[in-house]
Parts: structure tokens; C-alpha cells; sequence
């Protein structure tokens, strides 16, 4: 698998996919949808389909998919060279989706939460099929949330398709297999060949699983932790693991955003500026203007003050 | 999901950004003496505010800080926390002297500068004197009389609103030369900012820079200098009303509130209401895209690139 | 007698020894004033896409833009040399660092002509307006 235009700029997601087989666009197809790297702290998840002729269910079932946390890493790798000898009639697409897209949803002013990432990836790339011409009748999807709602919001968003959401899926249906099969293998690449942005030396790659749970991953955690910038982009900033360890090893950073604390919720509610909240406030400013006029309208836009210290 | 920590309290600084006009670090080999800052009566306020004489007093500089909360800076391989971006420009010395030569004036005498230039509580005013353009310029605000090699002024009115006058007429034409946004700042009430080619008076642009001179004169002075400019009094109580929140990300998040109910002393222990969901996607929708709105209509420039 | 006799000297000659750092302002408080590896983590991770930078901070995604200091303006670093021990006391400041332009970063907003910084900018040529000699 070429993670090459992933690892060009691993700060943004990125879409892979392989050639459309040409049964494909003719013949009814069935679609499979798994996600890999859901849980984990570390690295990039990974939004994977893989599709097939309806009527070839049978010949994928004899390439022997099966749910990916079942197998190992060799195993996934070796039925991912199945997949990719039976190309065609099986094709496959992924939305690899970088760990500071992740941070930056997340934390982003308007929450975008993992879930809407999530079934937005999902949606993207059943669309990518469709708008390459293949002739989807079946869609199958593993889930981790509550499936009617989930299975309702794709089954408007795409009228004319039978839309199965399940939990487990991935172990009842052979085309959800094959997309979690294609989604982890990704997801592998993606971490073991991780190109740090940052300038760090020699990394150490014992990342552990990944999960929050595991010593291996906590203890590398915490040997780059870097009390300014907190993580390399490798790290989710949103997961609850990394950002108690900043709040306990890390300066404390402030963004204007924040949970606003009385004061400056009742600032805003006063319909105060800002600027005159932090005259208030801050030692720094001393209050040239409280004697006099307001400071001209010039300034205070721009927020510019006299000062009476350095 | 992660727990919000209260801001520490600022710590003492021990460095500062500061853009500063190039006269200040590039000074004549001949040159004696370091720049200084120092603190010194603001003519507007009465209050100490901290300006920089430059090397051997020659000039003076006024000192502003651009303040916005929530900044910090990296410098090279450092972080520092104050987020604070000073300017220091130059500064006419005329400005500082003035009310000091005003109050020597109610006698009605001509006297020598030194003596009226003497100040308890800032000792530095003295050095107004040394700026070379002080004592060529005092002419534009005194009537001078020469007695063999000594010099003696009386402030005179009329000479300082002229001169003032003239203030003014230099900022006009500054302004109009620039983008900033003169018009509407009487009566405009809303977030998005007038064009001002098609808005803009002369009278807007009078009164502006009217204001921004008076940023650097007597409350008295301030409204002789309007008349004289022939522009009635706005009959509002204040000269300028409040900014107006230009940034949308500053738009208050209750906008139902009536304000009115909350009085500024107690409102500060006032603890923080919750917003219904349905005014916080009010409050967080759509931001970008009222914000590229306003820059639609604000005046097209760019900052340049180099 | 107030503290308003004590002055803060710049010293002039640390100006030669000065080099031109690059400087980033940036849209969130850091409570730290000190050394941080910022060439690694930041500087290294900056992504010019169709002229908008973007790099990301803490998680939190940030856009930028380069402004030039006003023409005729240079931009220094002060850095204290002496403290002065009681506000009667006099203090020195150097020039530990200069720059010519300045990088700004916003909170996922693009940046634009209405951003402080840039609007402050203004200041500089308008000072010179109130504050040049004027013709007799």
C-alpha cells in the first residue's frame, strides 16, 4: 500500500484509493465501511470502504476476510495482497485522517466532535464511489455508536441504497472485513512510518499500542512531552490522556476562547471590550485614560494605550 | 474536556517588543548620551505617562502599547508572555510644554522658559527644553521678546489654536491619504464598517483628526480648538461614543441581555450564565462567514507583502 | 516627591551585536517567558498552502500572515540589563534583537486588514502627521 500522498503532508487528511474495477460500474456492487485507529492517541485514523460485485460475494468470501482485530499484523498484510490480486472485481478507498486534523476538529471554536469526523469521512468516501461510477445497491457499516440513527442519516443522505449499520460488522460481513482489513493496514503504515514534522533527532518508535491504557505508550507520552509545544502533531491534543499530562507537566497556555470564568463572562455580558477588561485588570496597564476623556476611537479600536511604566 | 486552569497573574517583564522609528538606534557618531525613558505629565490626562528622549535629549518620542489580551510571543528560540507590541514614534516636545507655559500664561508676563518649565512631580520636564525642536518652535504658541541675549514668552491663544489648527489640517490630510475609517463613528450602530469613500465628510474628517490632536491637549483646550475649527459641540455627552465592537469574535454571546440591568461595579462577581443551545449555535455559527461580510465592505487593501 | 525622576537607559551599543530574530505573535497567552524550542516544534511544522500559513499550536489550529514593520520603523527586543532594586532607582535596558517584519497568528480565523496588529499598524504614519513640525 502507497501512503506516499498521506506522508507528502501527514498535517492534513488525505484520500487513497485504488483503481474502480470496470465490473464495477456495470454490475451491482455491495459496500463495506470499517474504521481503524479510533481509539488511540497516537496517529492517524483511518476511514476505509472496500466494494465488490454483489454477485461476487461468494469469491470474496474464498479470499478468507475476516474482522481485522482477529488477525495479525502479517495476516492483515498478506489478505490485503488477496484484496489487491483480486482488483478486478474488488476495489477499495481510504480516508486517512491526520492526528492534528483530529486535534484541531476537536478543539476546534465550533466542537467538531470524533463522531461527526467520523461519519463525514463515512460519507465522503461512499460519495468517492459513487461519483467514480460505481453502481452501489448494498452498503454495509460497522459501528461503534447507536446504529438506527447512524443507519437513518445514511440512508437519507444516499435514497436507493440498501444501508445496513451494525455493530460487529466487520465480523458478520466479508465486505466490511475487507475494509477494515484495508483500513488497518493503512493505519500500520501510517504510524510505524510516521515522518515527525518536527525537528526531534532520532525518535524513539516505541509507541505501544497506542491506546491510553497501554505503559508503553504512556511512558513515551511522557519522555516528549515538551513543556512549551506539549506533543509533536503525532498526538491527539484531544484525548483526555494527553491533556492531563499537559495540565500537569506542561505551562499552562490560555486562548481567548477558553471556559470563561465569571469575570470575563460578565465582561462580555457588560458589552465591555476587552480592551477595557484587561485596563481593569492587568498591572501592566496602568490607567492613563481614567482621569481624563476616553482615549479617541482611533486608538481604542486599535487597542493602542499610553503607558506609564515599561 | 480539558479542564480550563485560571490565568496566574502577570509576572514582572524583563523584555519587550517594540517597533520603533529608526531615528531612535541610528544616531549621529557625535551623538552624546543614551536614549531614556522617563515619565512625564500627559498633556490630556495630567497623569504620568512614559515617553523616550533620545540620544542627548534631541528628540522625544511618545511610548503606546498595542494590548490585546490573550498573546504572547515567540522570539527566536524564547517565548514571552506579555503579548504587548509597543511603538514608540516621534512625538512634538511642543505638546508637553504647552500646559505649562498655559499656566504661566494666566499671569500675563513674558518669561524665560526655564522658569516655567518646572515640574514637581516630574522633574524630567526640564529636558523638553534640550529637544532641538522646542525652543525653534516655541513661536508657534508665544509671543517672544529678546532682551539683549535673553529670550522671554507669553503663551498667546490665538497663535496656539493656530497652530493646533494647523495640526488638525496635517492629520486631515494624512487620513485621507490612508484607509482608516473616519466616517460614521457618530451614529453608526452597526458591526459593519461604512465604506468611507462614499460616506466620509469633510466634517468627518475634520472632527477625527480633531480628536486625535486632542488626545494630546487640555480638556479647555480641546473645545476652544473646536470652536476654532468652526464645528458645533456634538450634543451627546461624550466626545466619541464607545468603540464600536469591530470584531465579531468579540460579539457578546447573549445578545437578548438587557445590559442596562448590570452596573459595572457589581458585575464583575456576577457568576457566568449558561446559554441555551440554542444561543450558543447563535452565538458560534457562522462567524467566518459574517466576518468575510464586514470585509467585503471595509476598504480593499491589502497589507502588503514584501 | 514621586518615582518619576527614576529613567530606563537604552543602551546603544548592544544595537551592533544585535541580530534579526524571527518573531511569531501568537493568539493565546503562554505562561512561561524563556527559552522554548521553538524551530522544532513550530517553526519546522509552518505550512504555506496558497499563501495562507498555517501551522498549529497546542492543538488548536492557527492562520497566519507576514506584516512589515511601517517604513522607516525597525523592530527591536528589549531586554533588561539592570533591574532596578526600588522604583527610585534608574534601569538599563539593550537591544537584544531586531526585526523587520512580524509573523501573526489567529485563532482558525483567516487573517485580514481588520486583525489589531495590522490596524495598529496604522499608528506609526499618523504619529508622524500629529506630531511633525508644522509651517510657519
Amino acid at each position: 500500500m502507497d501512503l506516499g500522498p498521506f506522508e507528502a503532508d501527514n498535517t492534513v487528511s488525505c484520500r487513497l484509493a485504488s483503481a474502480i474495477p470496470d465490473i464495477c460500474k456495470t454490475d451491482d456492487c455491495c459496500l463495506g465501511i470499517d474504521e481503524a485507529g479510533r481509539g488511540p492517541v497516537l496517529g492517524p485514523m483511518v476511514y476505509g470502504i472496500c466494494f465488490c460485485p454483489v454477485s461476487k460475494k461468494d469469491e470474496l468470501k474464498a479470499l478468507k476476510v475476516a474482522d481485522s482485530k482477529t488477525l495479525t499484523e502479517e495476516q492483515r498484510e498478506s489478505l490485503f495482497v488477496n484484496l489487491d490480486e483480486a482488483k478486478s472485481f474488488v476495489g477499495w478507498a481510504l480516508q486517512v485522517i491526520s492526528p492534528n486534523t483530529i486535534s484541531t476538529s476537536m478543539l476546534q471554536r465550533m466542537k467538531y466532535n470524533l463522531n461527526a469526523l467520523s461519519h463525514d469521512a463515512a460519507i465522503g468516501l461512499v460519495q468517492f464511489a459513487l461519483d467514480s461510477g460505481v453502481q452501489l445497491k448494498e452498503v454495509f457499516v460497522d459501528t461503534v455508536g447507536p446504529a438506527e440513527k447512524y443507519q437513518d442519516k445514511l440512508s437519507q443522505r444516499f435514497p436507493g441504497i440498501e444501508v445496513t449499520v451494525r455493530p460487529k460488522a466487520d465480523s458478520l460481513f466479508p465486505i466490511v472485513s475487507a475494509a477494515s482489513i484495508c483500513a488497518k493496514v493503512a493505519r500500520d503504515h501510517a504510524v510505524k512510518g510516521w515522518k515527525f514534522l518536527e525537528d526531534l533527532g532520532k525518535v524513539d518508535t516505541e509507541y505501544g499500542s497506542g491506546y491510553p491504557g497501554d505503559p508503553k505508550t504512556k511512558s513515551w507520552l511522557l519522555n516528549y512531552l515538551d513543556p512549551v509545544f506539549g506533543y509533536p502533531q503525532f498526538v491527539r491534543f484531544s484525548w483526555s490522556t494527553a491533556q492531563t499530562l499537559l495540565d500537569s507537566n506542561a505551562v499552562p497556555v490560555h486562548w481567548d476562547d477558553d471556559e470563561e470564568d465569571g469575570e470575563k463572562s460578565a465582561a462580555r455580558q457588560n458589552n465591555t471590550s476587552m480592551l477595557s477588561y484587561f485596563n481593569r485588570t492587568s498591572s501592566q496597564a496602568n490607567g492613563d485614560q481614567s482621569s481624563g476623556r476616553d482615549a479617541h476611537r482611533f486608538f481604542t479600536e486599535r487597542r493602542l494605550q499610553n503607558i506609564s511604566s515599561l | 474536556m480539558s479542564t480550563k486552569k485560571k490565568r496566574s497573574p502577570p509576572t514582572e517583564n524583563s523584555s519587550w517588543v517594540v517597533i520603533a522609528t529608526d531615528s531612535i538606534v541610528d544616531v549621529p557618531k557625535t551623538a552624546t548620551g543614551e536614549p531614556t525613558f522617563v515619565k512625564l505629565r500627559n498633556p490630556s490626562t495630567g497623569s504620568a505617562s512614559l515617553y523616550l528622549f533620545g540620544s542627548g535629549d534631541s528628540d522625544l518620542y511618545e511610548v503606546k502599547a498595542f494590548t490585546e489580551d490573550y498573546h504572547s510571543w515567540f522570539i527566536g528560540q524564547t517565548v514571552q508572555r506579555d503579548g504587548r507590541l509597543l511603538y514608540i514614534t516621534q512625538m512634538d516636545p511642543l505638546y508637553l510644554l504647552l500646559p505649562y507655559l498655559l499656566k504661566a500664561g494666566a499671569e500675563g508676563k513674558f518669561q524665560p522658559v526655564e522658569q516655567v518649565v518646572k515640574d514637581e512631580d516630574f522633574p524630567g520636564c526640564t529636558r523638553l527644553l534640550s529637544c532641538t525642536r522646542s525652543l525653534k518652535s516655541l513661536h508657534h504658541v508665544a509671543d517672544e521678546k529678546e532682551v539683549g541675549s535673553l529670550k522671554f514668552h507669553r503663551v498667546s491663544q490665538e497663535k496656539t489654536l493656530d497652530w493646533l489648527k494647523k495640526k488638525v489640517e496635517r492629520t486631515v490630510s494624512t487620513l485621507r491619504k490612508s484607509n482608516i475609517s473616519v466616517g460614521g463613528g457618530v451614529k453608526s450602530s452597526t458591526f459593519i464598517r461604512v465604506k468611507q469613500e462614499e460616506q466620509a465628510s469633510d466634517e468627518d474628517y475634520l472632527r477625527y483628526a480633531h480628536g486625535l490632536v486632542s488626545e494630546y491637549i487640555s480638556e479647555d483646550l480641546r473645545k476652544d480648538l473646536l470652536k476654532h475649527l468652526q464645528l458645533p459641540e456634538l450634543s451627546s455627552p461624550k466626545q466619541e461614543p464607545p468603540a464600536k465592537k469591530r470584531k465579531l469574535s468579540d460579539l457578546p454571546v447573549e445578545a437578548k441581555d438587557d445590559y442596562t440591568k448590570l452596573n459595572s461595579s457589581d458585575f464583575t462577581r456576577k457568576p457566568p450564565k449558561k446559554m441555551t443551545a440554542a444561543q450558543k449555535s447563535l452565538a458560534k455559527v457562522d462567524k467566518t462567514g459574517m466576518k468575510s461580510l464586514s470585509a467585503f465592505f471595509s476598504p480593499k487593501v491589502k497589507q502588503e507583502k514584501h | 516627591m514621586s518615582a518619576n525622576n527614576s529613567v530606563t537607559t537604552v543602551q546603544l551599543g548592544s544595537v551592533s551585536q544585535a541580530v534579526e530574530l524571527p518573531i511569531h505573535f501568537l493568539p493565546c497567552e503562554i505562561e512561561h517567558d524563556g527559552p522554548a524550542e521553538v524551530s522544532q516544534y513550530f517553526t519546522s511544522t509552518v505550512k504555506d498552502r496558497k499563501h495562507e500559513l498555517t501551522v498549529s499550536f497546542r492543538g488548536r489550529g492557527l492562520k497566519g500572515q507576514e506584516v512589515n514593520c511601517p517604513e522607516g520603523y525597525t523592530g527591536l527586543v528589549l531586554k533588561q540589563v539592570h533591574k532596578p532594586s526600588s522604583d527610585q532607582e534608574d534601569g538599563a535596558v539593550k537591544v537584544s534583537s531586531t526585526f523587520h517584519n512580524l509573523t501573526y497568528w489567529n485563532l482558525e480565523i483567516p487573517p485580514s486588514t481588520d486583525d489589531g496588529v495590522v490596524m495598529a499598524m496604522a499608528w506609526p504614519k499618523l504619529a508622524d502627521a500629529i506630531h511633525g513640525p508644522v509651517e510657519d
